[in-house]
C-alpha cells in the first residue's frame, strides 16, 4: 500500500437555500452519471478516495449538515428537532432537483438516510448503510458516547481497526499552517458538537419504530470489528427492513470504505448495477 | 464587603490513593467506595459547620450543586439550604444564604427551582441569594443528558422564565423552545421584592458578557489558581463591564477561594497542607478534561480561542498529581498564620474589586475538628480585618438579600 494517499476532491459546490431561506444548506459535487448521495457522519463531511471513486461513474452530491459548514457554524441553532433535519434535507434533495438516487450514509449520516427513506418512502431508488446510527440494544451498548467523551488521542481507535493505515493518517493530519490548524481543530469539535444535538446521549431518534417504512432495496455494510457500532446491528437493520441484505466486511472496523476501499466500492457498485 | 463560608460536601474518608484509580465524577463505584455511616456523618458535619460559620460571624453561607460527583455530594443544594434557612431563623441569625447553584442548563424542571429558592426565601424572610450557574458540561450533558450544543440556550431561557414567574403579577403562558407551560403562576413567591442573582461561571467571554447586560452579580471560582487567572478573568470582566455601561461597583462581583488559616505559617502548612494537596487531586484533579467541554458545550469561537491560549484553565490539567506546594504558590488554596492569610485577601480583594469573598472552608478529606478550627480562626482573626473594605467607597450592594445584615 503507498504510503501517499491521493484525494480530488469534489469539482464544485452548490448552495442550496433552505427551511424558508434561513439556512444555506453547502452541498459538494463531484462526477458525472446518474446522481448519487452521500450522508456524512459526526465528524463532518470529509471526501475520501471512496468518493472519489463512485464519481468515476455517478454524479456525487454530498450534503454538508447545517452548523458542519465551514465559516457558517451557527445553522444548527436554526435546527431544533430531528424532524426539522429531515425536513431540510427533504427540501435539499428536491431542490437539487434529483430523481430518486442511490444513497449511501455512513454512520450519522445512515441513520439519518434511513430516517429519510422511512419518511419519504420514494425518495431513493436503494439505499446503502455503511455501519448506520439509529437503533439501541441494551445488551449492544453503542459507543458513540463514549467517543464523545475519550481523549483526542483515542479518536482513531474508535474508528479503524487499524488506526496506522495511510488513509486514517490522512484523514486525521490537520493542516500545517498553525492558524488553520486551529481553525480545523475548533470546526472539527463544533461539528461532532453540531451532530450531537441529534445523537447524544444516545443516536436514537426513533428510526426503530418507523424503519419498517423503508421500501427501496437495501444493502447494508459493516465492518466486522466495528468498535463503535457493533456488527450485532446488522442484523437489527436487517430484519427491520424487508428487502434488505447484509455484507459483513472482515478486517475493518466502523469506516469499511477506508479500510476496505476495494471490497467495499465492489459491493456497492455490484448493487446499484443490480 | 461581605465574606461568606462555603463547602463542597465531600466524602472524607478515600484512601490517598483515590485519584490514581478512579474520576470525581460519574463513574466511580458507591458501594465499593462508601461507608454509609461516614457518609451520615459527612452529611451532618457539613450542616454542623455551616452552622458554626453563620453563628461566628460570616455574613452568609453558601453551597453549590453537582450531581453523581464525589467530591460534591449535593445533588439538590436547596435540600441542605433549607435546614440552614430554617436553623439560622430559629436562632436569629440573619446571614445571606447563597445557593450558588442550581444549575439553569440542565434541569428539565426550571419551575420547580423557582418554587424552591421561593421557599428558601420565605423560611429565611428574604436572606436567598439566588445562584443560577449554567453548569459544568459533566453535570449538564454527560450526567443529565443535555446535548452539550443546547447547554447555553436552555440557559437562558430557564433563566428568563425563573424570573417572570418571580415577578408576574398574572398567570401566564410560557411556549418556549423547552418548555411549555400553559399557567405560570409559581406558589410561594420570594420574600424579597427581587432575590439577587448571582451566576456563577468561569470567564468564558460569552458568558460574561450575558452575566454583564443581566445586571447580575459576577461569581468566579478561582480553584484554576487566581495568581494563574484572577488578573486575566478580572481585567475581563472590568473592561467588559465599561464597555457595556455598567459603573465599577465592587459588589458586581464574588470570588470564591479556599482558605486556611494556622496560628502560625508553619502549623498551617503542616495541619492543612496534606488535606488541600489530597482534596484537589481527588476533586475537581479527578475530573476528566474531556468532560470539562464536551463537544458543542464551548462555542466555536471559544473553542479557537481555548486553543491558542489554554490560560484561563490555570493548573486544572495537572491537577490530579498536583503538589501542595504549586497550590499554595497559585493560591489554589491561601494557607498561613493570619497575618500572611490577611494581606494576601486584602491585595485579591483590592486589586480586583471583590465585593463578596467566598471562603472555602473545607476541602476533601479535611476532618471536622480541624474545619472548625479554621472557621474559628477565619472568625477571629480575618474577618474583623476585612470587614470595612469599600465602605468609603460608598457603593450601594443591590446584590446582597434585603432580609440578611
Amino acid at each position: 500500500m503507498s504510503a501517499q494517499v491521493v484525494i480530488k476532491g469534489p469539482e464544485r459546490t452548490e448552495v442550496v437555500k433552505a427551511w424558508n431561506d434561513q439556512i444555506d444548506v453547502r452541498v459538494k459535487i463531484a462526477g458525472s452519471g446518474p446522481a448519487l448521495v452521500y450522508l456524512h457522519p459526526a465528524a463532518g463531511l470529509y471526501w475520501d478516495q471512496f468518493l472519489d471513486k463512485l464519481a468515476e461513474t455517478h454524479t456525487v452530491y454530498a450534503p454538508e449538515m447545517p452548523g458542519t459548514t465551514f465559516g457558517d457554524p451557527y445553522a444548527i441553532h436554526k435546527v431544533d428537532t430531528f424532524l426539522d433535519l429531515v425536513l431540510i434535507y427533504e427540501e435539499v434533495l428536491r431542490k437539487l432537483g434529483l430523481k430518486r438516487p442511490v444513497a449511501i450514509g455512513q454512520s450519522f449520516g445512515g441513520m439519518l438516510m434511513c430516517d429519510l427513506a422511512a419518511h419519504f418512502p420514494d425518495i431513493f431508488s436503494k439505499i446503502i448503510p455503511l455501519d448506520p446510527a439509529g437503533l439501541w440494544r441494551d445488551d449492544v451498548p453503542v459507543l458513540t458516547n463514549q467517543l464523545y467523551l475519550d481523549k483526542p488521542e483515542n479518536l482513531p481507535g474508535y474508528l479503524f481497526l487499524d488506526p496506522s493505515i495511510p488513509a486514517a493518517q490522512a484523514m486525521f493530519t490537520p493542516p500545517a499552517d498553525p492558524e488553520m490548524m486551529v481553525k480545523h481543530i475548533a470546526h472539527t469539535v463544533w461539528s461532532l458538537g453540531c451532530v450531537a444535538k441529534f445523537i447524544w446521549p444516545f443516536p436514537d431518534q426513533g428510526l426503530a419504530k418507523r424503519i419498517h417504512r423503508i421500501n427501496v432495496p437495501t444493502l447494508i455494510i459493516w465492518g466486522k470489528q466495528d468498535k463503535l457500532i457493533p456488527v450485532a446491528y446488522a442484523e437489527e437493520f436487517q430484519k427491520r427492513i424487508a428487502n434488505s441484505r447484509v455484507e459483513i466486511i472482515d478486517q475493518s472496523g466502523h469506516i469499511p470504505q477506508m479500510e476496505q476501499l476495494d471490497k467495499t466500492l465492489a459491493l456497492v457498485k455490484a448493487f446499484i448495477a443490480s | 464587603m461581605k465574606v461568606l463560608a462555603f463547602e463542597q460536601l465531600a466524602y472524607r474518608h478515600f484512601a490517598s490513593d483515590y485519584a490514581s484509580k478512579y474520576d470525581s465524577v460519574t463513574t466511580m463505584p458507591y458501594h465499593a467506595l462508601v461507608d454509609r455511616k461516614l457518609m451520615h456523618q459527612d452529611h451532618m458535619h457539613f450542616l454542623d459547620e455551616m452552622m458554626h460559620a453563620a453563628r461566628s460571624g460570616f455574613d452568609g453561607v453558601a453551597t453549590t450543586e453537582h450531581e453523581q460527583a464525589s467530591y460534591d455530594i449535593l445533588p439538590n443544594p436547596n435540600l441542605q439550604m433549607s435546614a440552614l434557612a430554617y436553623a439560622t431563623q430559629s436562632e436569629g441569625l440573619n446571614v445571606g444564604l447563597a445557593c450558588v447553584g442550581r444549575s439553569l442548563a440542565k434541569t428539565r424542571e426550571p419551575l420547580r427551582i423557582a418554587a424552591e429558592y421561593a421557599v428558601l426565601d420565605q423560611i429565611s424572610a428574604g436572606r436567598l441569594v439566588a445562584g443560577f450557574p449554567i453548569g459544568l458540561s459533566y453535570d449538564v450533558n454527560r450526567n443529565n443528558g443535555i446535548p452539550p450544543i443546547e447547554t447555553r440556550a436552555r440557559f437562558y431561557e430557564n433563566l428568563e422564565l425563573i424570573k417572570k414567574a418571580w415577578r408576574s403579577e398574572e398567570v401566564f403562558a410560557w411556549n418556549g423552545k423547552y418548555n411549555k407551560y400553559a399557567e405560570v403562576n409559581v406558589w410561594p413567591r420570594p420574600f424579597q421584592d427581587k432575590p439577587p442573582v448571582w451566576a456563577p461561571a468561569i470567564g468564558n467571554p460569552v458568558t460574561l458578557a450575558g452575566i454583564i447586560d443581566n445586571d447580575d452579580n459576577f461569581l468566579y471560582l478561582s480553584w484554576f489558581g487566581p495568581k494563574l487567572t484572577g488578573k486575566r478573568i478580572f481585567d475581563r470582566y472590568w473592561d467588559m463591564a465599561e464597555e457595556r455601561g455598567k459603573d465599577r461597583n465592587p459588589y458586581r462581583l464574588s470570588f470564591v477561594q479556599a482558605v486556611f488559616v494556622g496560628e502560625t505559617d508553619a502549623e498551617a502548612h503542616r495541619e492543612y497542607g496534606p488535606y488541600i494537596e489530597q482534596g484537589y487531586r481527588t476533586g475537581l484533579g479527578a475530573i476528566p478534561m474531556q468532560s470539562l467541554g464536551l463537544p458543542g458545550y464551548v462555542d466555536i469561537k471559544g473553542l479557537e480561542f481555548i486553543i491558542k491560549d489554554p490560560g484561563d484553565f490555570g493548573i486544572v490539567p495537572k491537577m490530579r498529581t498536583i503538589e501542595y506546594k504549586e497550590l499554595v504558590d497559585n493560591q489554589c488554596a491561601i494557607v498561613g498564620g493570619p497575618e500572611t492569610v490577611a494581606q494576601q485577601l486584602i491585595e485579591i480583594i483590592k486589586n480586583f474589586r471583590i465585593g463578596h469573598l467566598v471562603i472555602m472552608v473545607h476541602i476533601g478529606p479535611m476532618p471536622h475538628e480541624l474545619v472548625m478550627k479554621n472557621i474559628d480562626m477565619l472568625s477571629k482573626h480575618i474577618l474583623p480585618k476585612l470587614k470595612g473594605i469599600w465602605e468609603d467607597e460608598n457603593w450601594e450592594n443591590r446584590w446582597w438579600p434585603s432580609g440578611a445584615r
